[in-house]
């Protein structure tokens, strides 16, 4: 398995969701909690989130459903959602979640449901899915001398490897 | 009070949550951020009001209370004002993801100390510990 241009694609995925403001600093905190102690620390707090996420996403699309609305119960569970998605640094979705309590607030949904599909909470939501690949950084084989040589190579590129000026070594297969 | 912890070494922290996900990361930071800490853990306000009371509430069973807002069975607010009512004194310390004024007061009002927004992270548990001179 092609472990370089993996581990740089899951850090670029990492780099994008901060860059484009779905995660903050937050998750950089989880990461600096995993220690040889907690070796797994920040994959079993992004699963916790999953799964209170999997539950809330589907009450608060059940209490959407329902008529009339009951926004004590739709408050209570962006609530938890937003405290959940808050605790990995799901930075854009706790604003969405906010602006959504606020649409409950003022017992107006409808303003909320005409908002671009982009920002809504399952939108941001599923793009954090992403952050299910991260774990694998720390459990991929560390980096060796040969990895970072052939690491000027992109699997597409795996064909032109031998008119590349750096020497490479070439052990088995070429991964295309 | 807080000069005893300190020279215990060990600080008593009671964490009022119901949470899983926010228990472990309050489980973690605390761990990491004290060099001794025994945690206690209540899952309700109603919990938290028993451990006080049956841990001895005049002879301060905790150092430091930390407690969510929303909980079920008696939220954090009605917590913060039954302990306050049984004479203690220990620093309470609201956590909450409702963080506008009205929410702050709401614990304040009921005898909390300070207010933190959720997350729990590692600065403001250490502003937090340093608060109550905890560390």
């Amino acid at each position: 398995m092609d472990y370089t241009n993996l581990r740089r694609q899951i850090i670029s995925m990492k780099k994008s969701l901060f860059d484009q403001g779905y995660l903050d600093e937050q998750f950089n905190q989880l990461e600096e909690l995993q220690d040889d102690s907690s070796p797994n620390f920040v994959d079993e707090v992004v699963a916790l989130f999953f799964k209170d996420s999997s539950r809330l996403l589907t009450n608060i699309e059940q209490a959407l459903e329902k008529y009339p609305q009951d926004f004590y119960r739709l408050d209570s569970l962006v609530y938890q959602f937003k405290g959940s998605g808050s605790s990995i640094g799901a930075l854009r979705m706790k604003n969405e979640c906010s602006m959504f309590k606020a649409h409950c607030n003022d017992r107006d949904l409808e303003g909320y449901r005409t908002l671009d599909d982009s920002s809504s909470i399952p939108a941001s939501h599923s793009l954090l899915e992403q952050l299910h690949l991260i774990p694998w950084l720390t459990q991929m084989p560390p980096v060796t001398p040969e990895d970072k040589e052939g690491a000027c190579h992109s699997e597409a590129e795996a064909g032109d490897i031998f008119s590349c000026k750096h020497k490479h070594q070439i052990k088995g297969p070429v991964s295309t | 009070m807080a000069s005893a912890a300190a020279e215990r070494k060990v600080i008593r922290v009671l964490l009022v949550e119901d949470e899983e996900i926010h228990k472990v990361l309050a489980r973690a930071l605390l761990r990491s951020a004290v060099g001794g800490v025994e945690l206690d853990e209540a899952g309700t306000g109603a919990e938290a009001v028993r451990r006080v009371r049956d841990g001895g509430a005049s002879a301060g069973a905790y150092d430091l209370i930390i407690t969510d807002g929303k909980m079920p069975v008696m939220d954090g607010h009605e917590a913060t004002r039954r302990i306050r009512a049984m004479g203690v004194t220990t620093p309470i310390v609201g956590l909450s993801s409702d963080t506008f004024p009205s929410d702050v007061d709401a614990f304040i009002k009921a005898g909390a100390d300070d207010f933190t927004p959720k997350p729990l992270s590692k600065e403001k548990l250490v502003r937090i510990l340093a608060k109550f001179n905890l560390v």
